[in-house]
């Protein structure tokens, strides 16, 4: 398996409830997942532990065989090579398109920099505002200009916090195609985040069930 | 069409308060540089030929010296404090604040008494473990310790803009520089610093003002700058005018560095305002980085604080006999009536104009606004100039009427009184007590006054109804931040105080220049007990509003 979550259990220091209890998920090189769940369940939670921003209490988490996180290692974010999209999309405001995308190929040649930046730029149809300021975008716009930096360094996992949730509804429809043509074309193993049945069902290849702990009922159910 | 009548009426009233109290302002400022226009005196050439380079290359280093280090110990600090977690790192948040309350010329006597020659340090250093030290090496009475003294204490000004500033940043920003494969001081350098620009730029233009307004420091150190000049020009020589145009140099010198903050901070705006904030979570340090930060942390806090308190609380032990007599009890009454009185003006003035501006909204209000804010940028000696030169002329054209009630009256009646002082204090700190009403009148919004205005209510009934007892929290917050700064200003109260007038400042000031400087210490404590009182309840005010 390419993605391997073995018994992950969080919870917060302050609190003394698991917000997420000996979670199994096992995902494809290249399977494009959906956790549904509620408001509270845990769905940021767990992404935000594959991504290294949150130690887990217990349990292992494996990306194409290279350990993430277990007893006794935890790779930082920055170690990890996971490509993330914020619900804010967090784009830096002092940096224009170019430079936000730019500023994950750090390890790049200048050469190899500019070739994947017009690489991305074109994947998500932005190549004519690699000049522009985020505050000069769309909202739809940013959020492709965030999935163009988190996959331009080419990470092994993408992770998406509810990449509808910010956009207004006569928008989504078409959002949500080209979200899916723009992860099916770079052929990512992609997990992604949302309460909306419908996203899952027109993007993912398998939807998960995160339910709250609250009631102590199974923990994922796959469709 | 009568509730317009009213409603203009009224307006007529703030107006013609706020009106007057930008005149004070407007006049006081504007008479410094009328005497640019005649004929300079002797004295004046003298000093533009040999000592005015002088002053402006002390100024210059003074100001780009203390700048740069505030900018990189505040900046650093702010960065710790709002990003990582380390031993002790709740107390050092409030902690970093506090030198606050420490004014700079007290820091400067404080310092200077612990390191000469018969201070602990050297004779420690003496007597324990028998090592002359070369006395050059303590010497910090030069530019480079007024630097010292200057970053140490108006540190707190970048440290508190700049970390609420980033207290304020989604955390989602710093996460994804680290998912895109960056190191920490890495995500510093390319996000936090160019994101914060406008803040640090703030701070530190806080800083160079404050370095401006300096005269304790300056004049004990034995630097000349312009605010020696001034007061060198005016009492050593009876130097009117040459004091005037010293002034209107300096006063030329803060244009241009407000001119330069704008600049340099205005160009770009970026507005994340959209971003959903998810509150910073704060990174634990652990090993040896951990011992660094709180190591810091630590030097920091004990040269900005805990060294001058205790050497002060030291002090005041051992000389508290001699110098808490009746004549202190005086000295105690005049500095807290005067600040009082000019506190309660400054609140009473910061409403008036506040309120105009909130009611009319016109760009003449907005104009009295700015005004209002600027007497802060001014040095104290400019606007001690100003004043002076405005109650003399006022005196001279009043001597008639002087004459009707008194006819022994002497020329010089309102410019020998305490009403001069006061006003000029109103000046330099309204910009105080006018940013704590006018945020708090931002805050309560316009939805209540405009309730109660079609309830029936006039605009003045409406003021004492509703506004007045909302903005209760802001004007406490305007009164204590300005009794504080009335209470421990000194180049204002130097020039401008009655004959045989004296506060608690400007008895630290005689004391230290008459080398006897732990008699300082209790005066000095006084001053530093009551600032931070305040500081403590402002913020325990904001810890309640924000829940
Ligand atoms: N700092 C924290 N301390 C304690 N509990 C927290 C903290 N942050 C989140 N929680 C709790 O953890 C649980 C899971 O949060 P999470 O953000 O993962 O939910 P989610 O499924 O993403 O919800 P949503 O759909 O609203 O985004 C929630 O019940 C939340 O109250
Ligand atoms: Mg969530």
């Amino acid at each position: 398996m390419y993605v391997q979550i073995r018994d992950l259990t969080f919870r917060y220091k302050n609190s003394d409830e698991d917000i997420l209890k000996n979670l199994n998920l096992d995902i494809m090189q290249g399977e494009v997942i959906s956790v549904l769940g509620q408001s509270g369940s845990g769905k940021s939670t767990l992404l935000r532990m594959i991504a290294g921003l949150e130690k887990p209490s217990k349990g292992t988490i494996i990306i194409d065989n290279k350990i993430m996180v277990d007893r006794d290692t935890f790779l930082f974010p920055e170690e990890r090579g996971v490509g993330m999209v914020f619900q804010d999309y967090a784009l830096f405001p002092h940096l224009n398109v170019e430079k936000n995308i730019r500023y994950g190929l750090h390890s790049f040649s200048k050469k190899e920099q500019s070739k994947r930046l017009q690489e991305v730029l074109e994947l998500v149809n932005l190549t004519e505002f690699a000049k522009r300021y985020p505050h000069e975008l769309s909202g739809g716009q940013q959020q492709r200009v965030a999935l163009a930096r988190a996959l331009a360094p080419k990470p092994s996992v993408l992770l998406l916090d509810e990449p509808f949730s910010n956009l207004d509804a006569d928008l989504k429809g078409r959002i949500r195609i080209e979200l899916g043509r723009i992860i099916r074309q770079s052929g990512i193993t992609s997990i992604f985040v949302t309460h909306d049945q419908e996203d899952s069902r027109a993007i993912a290849d398998r939807v998960v069930f995160l339910e709250s702990q609250n009631h102590k009922s199974p923990l994922i159910k796959s469709l | 069409m009568r509730f317009i009548k009213v409603n203009l009426r009224f307006l007529n009233v703030w107006s013609i308060f706020s009106f007057l109290f930008v005149l004070g302002i407007i006049f006081s400022n504007l008479l410094v540089f009328t005497s640019l226009f005649q004929a300079p005196s002797e004295n004046w050439e003298h000093i533009k030929e040999y000592l005015l380079a002088d002053y402006i290359k002390n100024t210059l280093l003074l100001i780009t010296f203390t700048g740069t280090f505030t900018f990189l110990i505040g900046t650093s600090l702010a960065w710790l404090i709002s990003f990582y977690d380390f031993p002790l790192r709740n107390f050092y948040k409030l902690a970093f604040i506090l030198p606050l309350a420490i004014p700079t010329y007290i820091g400067a006597y404080t310092y200077t008494g612990l390191l000469n020659y018969t201070g602990i340090v050297q004779s420690s250093l003496r007597n324990y473990l028998n090592y002359q030290v070369n006395p050059k090496l303590f010497d910090i009475m030069n530019i480079g310790g007024a630097v010292f003294i200057f970053t140490l204490f108006l540190l707190p000004y970048v440290y508190t803009i700049v970390s609420s500033f980033f207290q304020n940043q989604s955390s989602s920003l710093i996460e994804t520089a680290r998912l895109l494969g960056r190191k920490p001081l890495n995500i510093l350098l390319t996000i936090l610093l160019p994101l914060a620009r406008p803040a640090i730029i703030g701070g530190v233009s806080l800083v160079v003002l404050e370095v401006l307004n300096d005269y304790g420091v300056v004049k004990y150190f034995g630097i000349t700058t312009f605010s020696t000049a001034i007061f060198k020009s005016w009492f050593g020589m009876g130097d009117i005018d040459s004091a005037i145009r010293l002034a209107a140099s300096l006063l030329i010198i803060v244009f241009f560095i407000l001119t330069l903050e704008k600049m340099v901070r205005g160009r770009k705006r970026f507005d994340s305002s959209t971003s959903k904030l998810r509150p910073i979570t704060l990174q634990k340090l652990s090993g040896y980085k951990a011992l660094l930060a709180f190591t810091y942390s630590f030097l920091i806090f004990s040269l900005s604080f805990l060294i001058p308190i205790l050497q002060l609380l030291y002090w005041s032990l051992i000389t508290y006999n001699n110098v808490l007599n009746n004549k202190f009890w005086q000295l105690l009454v005049n500095s807290i009536s005067v600040a009082l009185v000019a506190t309660c003006t400054i609140v009473f003035a910061s409403v008036i104009v506040a309120n105009f501006q909130r009611i009319s909204g016109t760009k003449l209000s907005k104009a009295y606004a700015k005004i209002t804010t600027f007497g802060y940028s001014i040095p104290g000696a400019v606007i001690a100039i100003g004043v002076m030169v405005l109650f003399i002329s006022l005196d001279r054209k009043l001597f008639w009427f002087y004459n009707i009630v008194n006819p022994e009256s002497a020329e010089l009646v309102l410019s020998m009184s305490l009403a001069m002082l006061i006003f000029a204090y109103v000046i330099r700190f309204l910009a105080i007590g006018f940013n704590s009403v006018q945020t708090g009148f931002e805050k309560i919004g316009k939805k209540f006054f405009e309730a109660s205005r079609t309830l029936g209510m006039t605009t003045t009934k409406t003021f004492f109804k509703i506004d007045l007892p909302m903005l209760k929290p802001a004007l406490v917050g305007g009164f204590v931040l300005a009794f504080v700064d009335v209470l421990k200003e000194l180049p204002l109260t130097l020039i401008l105080r009655p004959f045989n007038f004296d506060t608690l400042a400007t008895k630290v000031y005689q004391y230290a220049s008459d080398e006897m400087i732990p008699e300082a210490g209790v005066p000095s404590l006084i001053i530093i007990v009551v600032s931070l009182i305040s500081i403590f309840l402002l913020n325990k005010m904001i810890m309640k509003e924000e829940g």
